[in-house]
């Protein structure tokens, strides 16, 4: 309970001491106070998950209740279980990196104790959202890291491309969080609880219920309320089509990337399905709404990567690719494989970001990768852990993405669910781009020559130490997380009594049938699954094409200008958004503005009552006179009349 | 027999008093018709056998309150008004509605028949004017306090709104001259010799 | 004479007072005269109860209104000189400045 309590608070009370006494302190102090908030934090949740191990007891932790309306609780409560602590223990660890890379990354920033504070309220955000029992605390966690997340993507309030992108990030997000309210609507409508436990105690009561949405067509709530939740999970975790706030918001500092937009707060929509399991499991329609819409962003998303030329956009896609990865799994019921996909990702994403930060500060804040190259020998240590991470995003085997990649691939060639062939086959050729925008990132960087020319090579040399420590750091669960944790997580059994899977979808099982240790993973990969080898195939051709230089041919050539145009338009998303959907929104808001504000509210609401009022008023002042013997005589006549009541 | 036509020639020169307030022209008229009315009243609270108010309202009123009207009437300039209508349009409506009103409260009255209902043997006391002091002094002691104030408060409500500082009033600051010293009003200086003007 | 007759004295006194107030254009003076009126007939009312029930407090009243009307006077007439000081005039008909 303490180390629970000082697990998420600690942070936010570090976080208002910077934030509020930040005038007062050194710029020292203040990173020494959250870095220790945040160690702090990751100590107990690490004792915690030990405790967890040993006991295997979930515990459901009421605070208080704040408030009671009719027959429904809100209570501030605290669910810790397998779920909850793996999440937390990745969490603390990525932030505490994160606070540490930021000693050196935000060194000669003017916003510097400010950003300490920021990133301190956003751990204790995320950690309240994971820690939840109930819907509503969830839910606050949920606009809490959105709003901490606007307040880092716009953190450099001068430039308006920041501006702009923490508006968008803050707009699409709201398109998501109406689906979420409205499935906490629906849930709390048909099971009259908030609390966890309790709806998923209730959910025969659900189970069967329709909803009309439209008048001819009626929908299992059941369906609606997971389409619904998985709608605010779109917005958070960056799903298409609400995807667009990603990539712009890497506006933001790099260590922000890294902690908020790669590691944390976009997976908390994962997070979400996986917590709600119990509920989505009840319908297929809604599982395969999930899986294809995975499958597609991890495809999609993907291909767009290869075309970016920016360092921090080329991860960004590729986090909303991997992202699709771990929606495309929860789509296939393998719960547990899109947490631990997560878990994976956490990681080797954070390093890449942050190996990309400390290229970018070693550059003086260059983000072209045109700009870039060869750059292995002027910084060795940023190299190999890039590379590392690089290898285990691209599923290289033996690394820690590998083992996750290849897990969740296999659940979604054996799962039955609808759409699952069409997806499996998506993600294949998912893994092949993710190789490929992978392995151009590290070439055009770090092989090649050094192209750019207002910066000479000469001045360039490795990050301090703070910037460089959180990178080694992380590589090593990077490298060996995914080996080390696959046994107890996937196949032991470790989320059994967080996640709910039903009999029908239990298609990973068949795969832990077949499994037989790390040793025999790495080799049955070889033997079953073309995963690996469109993986080479990729390593090759862009070796090829980036390292070699080697020209395509000439038919192709014009085929991948046009695909090149589609790309660098994003699919035309923006476009859509921008002149479609909301140009006829403003048009509209101005036609209501024309015609109900301007004529109905203020012609004849507002001005035609004043109006109203004032012919009223000049006709009744010619009865005050100010004439002192009228007052009186009326005065009178009043006493007169009461008297006659009085008397009577 | 003798009560009785005191009280009724009192009644009648009351009333014509009081019509005479209203109806005459000159404030000053009105003023002194008012005293008349005061008078007539003392003498039907006599009647009542309250001594020390009728007394009262002699020395207060016809004393006090009325020189200071008629002091006021003096000092203003009110005859220029005089060519103004004096009578306003309103009189048949004001007379109408009076008229209801007499008769609505004699209706009241009739209606109901207020009688001696005790004798408690206060007012038996031959000396109104102890008794009053006595009840004044003991039970109504607060009450009598707080009418000091309220007449203090009076007092300088009246001087403050009429107090009127003319500019350029010469007048002794008395506190000044006394605190004044040598050196303020004394210069001494050397003379040399051959130099003095 | 018997104590009720000092109601219908109480009663007739109120009304032309009153009427006063309403039926002269002259000046405010008349009207203070006429408040005074009133108070008069009041004073009739609890002199008259104060016999009936054989109680003092009517008398205490009186007493306490005769205070008041005092300090009334001389407050009103304050007001009037001041007011006679500003518009050099204490005609009624002159005096209408809330006129809306």
């Amino acid at each position: 309970m303490h180390l629970l309590l000082s697990l998420i608070f600690i942070p936010l009370l570090m976080s208002i001491l910077v934030g509020v006494f930040g005038d007062f302190i050194s710029k020292r102090l203040s990173h020494v106070l959250t870095i220790l908030g945040v160690l702090i934090s990751f100590i107990c949740s690490i004792m915690l998950l030990n405790d967890f191990l040993i006991t295997q007891q979930t515990q459901d932790i009421l605070l208080f209740n704040w408030s009671i309306i009719g027959e429904i609780e809100f209570q501030i409560g605290f669910l810790v279980d397998s779920l909850s602590l793996a999440m937390a223990s990745m969490i603390t660890f990525v932030s505490l990196m994160v606070h540490i890379y930021t000693i050196g990354y935000m060194e000669h920033d003017e916003g510097y104790k400010r950003f300490f504070s920021y990133i301190s309220l956003f751990t204790f955000s995320m950690l309240m959202l994971i820690f939840s029992n109930n819907l509503l605390q969830l839910f606050f966690g949920w606009e809490a890291v959105g709003l901490v997340s606007y307040l880092l993507i716009g953190f450099w309030f001068k430039k308006p491309s920041a501006i702009n992108a923490n508006m968008k990030a803050f707009i699409v997000n709201r398109v998501g969080d109406l689906g979420f309210i409205i499935g906490i609507a629906i849930i709390v409508y048909y099971t009259g609880s908030l609390h966890l436990g309790e709806i998923f105690s209730q959910l025969t009561s659900i189970e069967g219920q329709l909803i009309s949405i439209l008048p001819s067509s009626s929908w299992h709530a059941v369906t609606v309320a997971s389409i619904c939740l998985f709608i605010g999970a779109m917005g958070k975790s960056a799903q298409m089509p609400l995807h667009v706030w990603l990539p712009d918001s890497m506006e933001g500092p790099t260590p922000i990337s890294a902690l908020i937009h790669a590691a944390t707060m976009v997976t908390a929509g994962i997070f979400l399905i996986a917590r709600m399991s119990p509920l989505i499991e009840l319908s297929s329609i809604a599982l395969s709404f999930i899986l294809i819409i995975g499958s597609l962003t991890a495809f999609f998303m993907g291909l767009l990567g290869l075309v970016q030329n920016d360092i921090k956009r080329v991860i960004a896609y590729s986090t909303l690719s991997q992202l699709g990865y771990m929606t495309a799994a929860l789509g296939v019921s393998a719960y547990s494989v899109g947490v631990y996909h997560l878990i994976t990702h956490g990681f080797f994403k954070a390093l890449l970001f942050l190996g990309a930060g400390s290229v970018i500060i070693a550059l003086h804040h260059e983000q072209d990768i045109r700009q870039m190259g060869g750059l292995r020998k002027k910084l060795p240590i940023t190299y190999i852990t890039f590379l590392i991470g690089t290898l285990s995003l691209i599923g290289f085997p033996g690394f820690s993405g590998f083992f996750s990649k290849d897990t969740l691939l296999e659940a979604v060639h054996l799962s039955e669910q609808g759409g699952s062939h069409l997806s499996y086959y998506l993600l294949l050729m998912g893994v092949l781009i993710t190789t490929l925008y992978s392995m151009r990132l590290l070439f055009l960087v770090f092989y090649g020559s050094y192209r750019s020319t207002h910066y000479p090579l000469a001045k360039v040399h490795e990050t301090p130490w703070v910037v460089t420590l959180p990178l080694l750091l992380l590589a090593i669960p990077s490298i060996f997380l995914g080996g080390l944790i696959i046994d107890p997580m996937i196949m032991g059994g470790y989320f059994s009594g967080a996640i709910f899977v039903s009999p029908e979808n239990q298609s990973l099982q068949e795969f832990i049938d077949i499994y037989h240790g790390v040793i025999e993973f790495i080799i049955h990969a070889f033997v079953a699954s073309p995963a690996i080898y469109l993986m080479l195939l990729g390593i090759l051709i862009s070796w090829l094409i980036w390292y070699k230089n080697y020209s395509l041919p000439k038919q192709f050539a014009s085929l991948i200008k046009m695909l090149e145009t589609v790309f660098k338009n994003k699919y035309y998303f923006d476009y859509l958004y921008e002149n479609i959907f909301s140009l006829n929104i403003i048009r509209l808001g101005k036609m209501l503005h024309k015609w109900v504000d301007a004529h109905l509210i203020d012609s004849v609401f507002v001005l035609g009552s004043a109006r109203t009022v004032q012919q009223i008023s000049s006709k009744t002042r010619q009865l005050h006179t100010g004439d002192l013997t009228q007052v009186a005589l009326i005065f009178f006549v009043l006493l007169v009349i009461f008297t006659a009541f009085w008397i009577s | 027999m003798v009560t009785d036509l005191v009280f009724f020639t009192s009644v009648a020169i009351l009333m014509i008093s009081a019509m005479g307030v209203i109806t005459s022209n000159n404030p000053v008229h009105s003023a002194l018709f008012l005293v008349s009315c005061f008078f007539q009243s003392s003498v039907l609270w006599l009647l009542l056998e309250a001594e020390f108010l009728a007394i009262a309202l002699i020395v207060i009123y016809v004393g006090a309150v009325m020189v200071l009207f008629l002091y006021v009437v003096m000092m203003l300039d009110i005859r220029k008004n005089q060519h103004k209508q004096s009578v306003s349009s309103i009189l048949p409506i004001g007379i109408g509605i009076s008229i209801l009103f007499i008769a609505e409260l004699i209706f009241a009255l009739s209606g109901t028949n207020v009688v001696q209902t005790r004798d408690t043997g206060v007012l038996s006391n031959p000396n109104n004017t102890e008794a009053l002091g006595i009840e004044l002094y003991t039970n109504y002691l607060v009450e009598f306090e707080l009418a000091s104030i309220i007449l203090l408060l009076g007092i300088i409500a009246a001087i403050s709104l009429t107090l009127h500082r003319r500019p350029g009033l010469k007048k002794q600051e008395i506190s000044q001259q006394v605190s004044v010293s040598k050196k303020d009003r004394l210069k001494v200086v050397q003379v040399r010799s051959g130099e003095g003007a | 004479m018997s104590v009720n007759d000092y109601f219908i004295i109480s009663i007739f006194l109120f009304a032309i007072a009153v009427a006063g107030i309403f039926i002269n254009r002259k000046n405010l003076i008349l009207i203070l005269m006429c408040v005074e009126l009133i108070l008069l007939s009041v004073n009739f009312n609890f002199i008259a109860f104060s016999e009936i029930y054989q109680d003092f407090s009517g008398q205490i009243f009186v007493f306490f209104i005769l205070t008041v009307a005092a300090a009334e006077a001389a407050i009103g007439l304050a007001i009037l000189i001041t007011l006679f000081r500003h518009k050099k005039s204490i005609y009624i008909d002159d005096l209408n400045e809330l006129k809306g």
